[in-house]
């Protein structure tokens, strides 16, 4: 498994859709659209939820950070799936483009589940009196978030960066099992934090007005995300690409010396 | 082509036994992942006078008193999960979401007398949210009363008679 | 609004966290593109777009 240099023709050939070449080319085409469309989305599902939508009969204007902690909460397990597909990517079609993509999508999905955090403990301590509690659900996010940071360590632990990649991948397919556990997390145990208002099986448990801007927001993130995490790729396959040149270039002047 | 099918299935393998292994932990530690125990569950075992420990359940309805302990303000309640309940006691300041009928999460230990002694106490509310105006309506009409616990579902919320709504599946 | 400091900070930080990403994806990919178009002028011109 030497296939350092993935532009060989051999990468080519392969992985068709992972020629960095075409994804440059793609990726510049749709980034400015997602890029656009995130800013977008998300200022006006943000402001509607800050301030159009009515407060909570209970909770008061509190509950408007909501509109910021529950589209990270979604998030920050959604792109952990994408980590994890990536990693499987990775690990069983040795997709070139796949490593990247994981290295990429780590230090964001951390990013993104920091805000969870730190938004729900600054929800917390004004509505339930407390700013963390070791519940089966704050723990498991917490682990999540953990997971995230080992990942992106791995992947620099090692000299030989192919090493590091392969042991972030196992890292992030074996962390897919805290995924369920936080989700019925607060099903299968009790908890402070509250079960879902909104499932697939019933109508949500919260008003229409409610439940709109945190749909908005909710994609707003989603797209705002995909829009980082495309631009972290582009710029780790040019600089990639970079290397490849840089060493050429060296090997060259040394036949030439 | 078979290198990545046997790849794929070490995957898989690993996955399934990973997974069966999570479960088996899980379900061993269950009572250790519990936030709260119960007041049924006090009722059946009760935990060691002393020991300090997570209470959980609804405010009874009707068993709130502000009460004053030497200058401190506090209160002392009732914790219900229908079957059971147990007194509480707590000198401090109560979160705003207190109430009678809402979840609480009281940190503490059981006293001699059987009553649970607090030193602190966070509010859980449940997973509903809605505007004032419809928790207002909702119990003007009748059709909740926050003191008796969650509110009706809310594809009921819009109903123009309770009875109807009632008929409609609440 | 009650609670207003609790939901400024929840807002004021999750803005500067993304703020720090977006800027950070961005000005990592300019730099990689400018150093891509002196290394190798005839590939680089062929990508459309920074990323902006």
């Amino acid at each position: 498994m030497s296939n350092t240099n993935t532009f060989g023709p051999a990468g080519l050939n392969l992985h068709r859709f992972a020629n960095p070449g075409r994804f440059l080319r793609l990726s510049g085409a749709v980034l400015p659209w997602l890029a656009v469309s995130g800013v977008v989305i998300t200022a006006i599902g943000l402001g509607w939820g800050l301030f159009l939508a009515p407060a909570d009969w209970q909770q008061g204007d509190a509950v408007r950070i909501m509109y910021v902690h529950v589209p990270a909460a979604w998030l920050a397990s959604l792109g952990y799936v994408m980590l994890a597909c990536a990693s499987l990517a990775s690990l069983v079609w040795r997709h070139p483009l796949a490593d990247l993509a994981a290295a990429e999508i780590g230090p964001v999905g951390a990013g993104i589940t920091a805000i969870c955090l730190a938004t729900g403990s600054l929800w917390g301590k004004p509505m339930w009196g407390a700013w963390w509690v070791w519940d089966a659900r704050m723990t498991s996010v917490l682990v999540l978030f953990f997971l995230y940071l080992g990942h992106i360590a791995l992947v620099r632990a090692f000299d030989d960066q192919q090493r590091g990649y392969r042991a972030a991948a196992i890292l992030a397919l074996v962390g897919v099992v805290n995924l369920p556990i936080i989700k019925f997390s607060v099903e299968w145990w009790n908890t402070l934090h509250q079960p879902a208002s909104i499932t697939l099986s019933g109508a949500p448990s919260m008003a229409p007005a409610l439940l709109w801007p945190l749909l908005v927001s909710a994609i707003g993130f989603n797209l705002g995300f995909a829009a980082v995490v495309v631009a972290r790729l582009r710029a780790a396959v040019m600089e990639r690409r970079i290397r490849a040149l840089l060493l050429a270039r060296a090997r060259n002047d040394l036949q030439n010396a | 082509m078979t290198r990545k099918r046997r790849r794929l299935m070490v995957v898989l393998a690993c996955a399934v036994g990973l997974g069966s292994a999570a479960a088996l932990t899980l379900s061993a530690f269950s009572s250790t992942l519990q936030l709260f125990v119960a007041p049924s569950k006090i009722a059946t075992e009760a935990p060691r006078g002393g020991r300090v420990f997570r209470l959980g359940g609804l405010v009874e309805t009707g068993s709130l008193q502000r009460i004053i302990q030497n200058g401190s303000p506090g209160a002392s309640f009732r914790v219900t999960d229908g079957g059971a309940s147990v007194s509480v006691s707590y000198i401090g300041i109560l979160p705003d979401l207190f109430r009678e009928g809402q979840g609480v999460v009281a940190l503490g230990s059981l006293q001699p007398d059987g009553s649970f002694a607090a030193q602190e106490v966070l509010a859980k509310h449940d997973e509903t949210y809605m505007p004032p105006d419809v928790a207002d309506a909702l119990k003007k009409s009748g059709r909740w009363k926050p003191g008796q616990g969650a509110p009706p579902a809310s594809a009921l919320w819009d109903a123009p008679d309770w009875n109807q709504a009632k008929q409609a599946g609440g | 609004m009650n609670h207003l400091s609790f939901i400024a900070a929840a807002y004021g930080l999750t803005l500067v966290v993304v703020l720090v990403f977006a800027i950070g994806a961005w000005r990592r990919g300019v730099a990689a593109q400018r150093r891509l178009a002196a290394l190798d002028p005839r590939n680089a011109t062929t990508m459309p777009g920074d990323a902006a």
